[in-house]
């Protein structure tokens, strides 16, 4: 019983975490879907379903917080890029700062106990 | 290169939408697309493509059903979930053979019983519903009964009301009936093209109803 609600605690961070991932990784350029897929696939444990990627895509671009072009592709049919808004590195910055205030007081009850 | 492949793309992709039904019209085919593209991506990506690369690639992508209930969560869109849960059985099957039927075996109220079936099954969505209701009320008792009362109208070639008519009134409008029974004779071509309407929609209708029954996905594994 405890161990599900972990479980179900730990999709929900990630859930939660996982835009902010997505606008990090768009931050210094911009990637289209199944390339932003694989590198959010690299790190371990962030993704479970990758296709969960595509509706959370969705919703940033109608928050204004990507937008997209087509662009050719030289392999096969055109890709739609993602790019940050204005808006969307707002977010991000201020994401980063509250994400680390939080980790470090996480850290500071949870590592002591842990050492 | 088999087809299979393809085959299992295909169906991926029809069951994801059929899973992704209660997203506006434009977010699903957003998904769809993107989803679409994924999977031409990597499959470009293979040398030698597999039955078994597929696989793994839509299982990397996940369950259709687990993807949509990601993206009511994302667009705030209430889950079917909440209603209760779907079941087809006797209901839906009897909704669908009342709606068409009904007014046969029991004038009026088969058809009525029908209705009441069709609303409380949670099968179909209002849109269906109303689709239901309204094409056509009585469903295939009213060409029946039209027919009926047309072929027992005396000359054969009155039809519906205007017999009915003839028989309460006088005398002097039974003669002007008489009249217009003759006229009508003349273009019966109006009246057999009302009564085939009339006896295809309900059909159609239930062969819709029934194919909205069947893109309610059975339950995965359950």
């Amino acid at each position: 019983m405890v161990a599900l609600k972990q479980d179900a605690l730990l999709a929900q961070m990630r859930k939660g975490t996982l835009q902010y991932c997505v606008l990090a990784l768009l931050a210094d350029e911009e990637r289209y879907g199944f390339d932003l897929v694989r590198a959010l696939a690299e790190t371990d444990g962030m993704v479970t379903s990758e296709g969960t990627i595509y509706p959370l895509l969705s919703r940033l671009r109608r928050d204004g917080l990507v937008e997209t072009t087509w662009r050719e592709s030289t392999a096969g049919p055109p890709r739609r890029y993602y790019r940050l808004t204005r808006g969307g590195r707002a977010a991000l910055e201020g994401f980063i700062g509250e994400w680390g205030r939080f980790r470090h007081a996480v850290d500071h009850f949870v590592e002591r106990k842990a050492g | 290169m088999s087809t299979t492949p393809d085959k299992l793309v295909e169906r991926y992709l029809k069951h994801l939408d059929v899973e992704l039904d209660d997203l506006p019209r434009d977010r699903r085919r957003e998904i769809l697309d993107e989803i679409a593209g994924h999977i031409t991506e990597a499959r470009a990506g293979l040398e030698h493509e597999s039955e078994a690369d597929v696989r793994n690639i839509l299982e990397g992508l996940g369950d259709p059903a687990e993807i949509a209930v990601d993206a009511r969560e994302r667009f705030d869109v209430q889950p079917a979930a909440s209603a209760p849960p779907y079941k087809p059985g006797w209901m839906e099957v009897g909704a669908l053979v009342l709606l068409l039927a009904g007014a046969v075996i029991l004038p009026i109220f088969g058809w009525l019983i029908g209705v009441v079936l069709l609303w409380l099954s949670n099968a179909w969505n209002v849109r269906d519903k109303v689709i239901g209701t309204l094409f056509v009320p009585g469903g295939l008792g009213v060409p029946i009964a039209v027919m009926v009362l047309a072929t027992s109208g005396g000359g054969g070639s009155c039809i519906g009301p205007i017999t009915q008519v003839t028989t309460d009134g006088t005398r002097v409008q039974r003669t002007q009936q008489a009249t217009q029974c003759v006229e009508d004779a003349g273009t019966p071509y109006l009246a057999i093209a009302g009564v085939a309407i009339l006896l295809v929609t309900p059909i159609i209708t239930t062969a819709y109803l029934a194919y909205r029954l069947r893109r309610h996905p059975a339950p995965a594994n359950a």
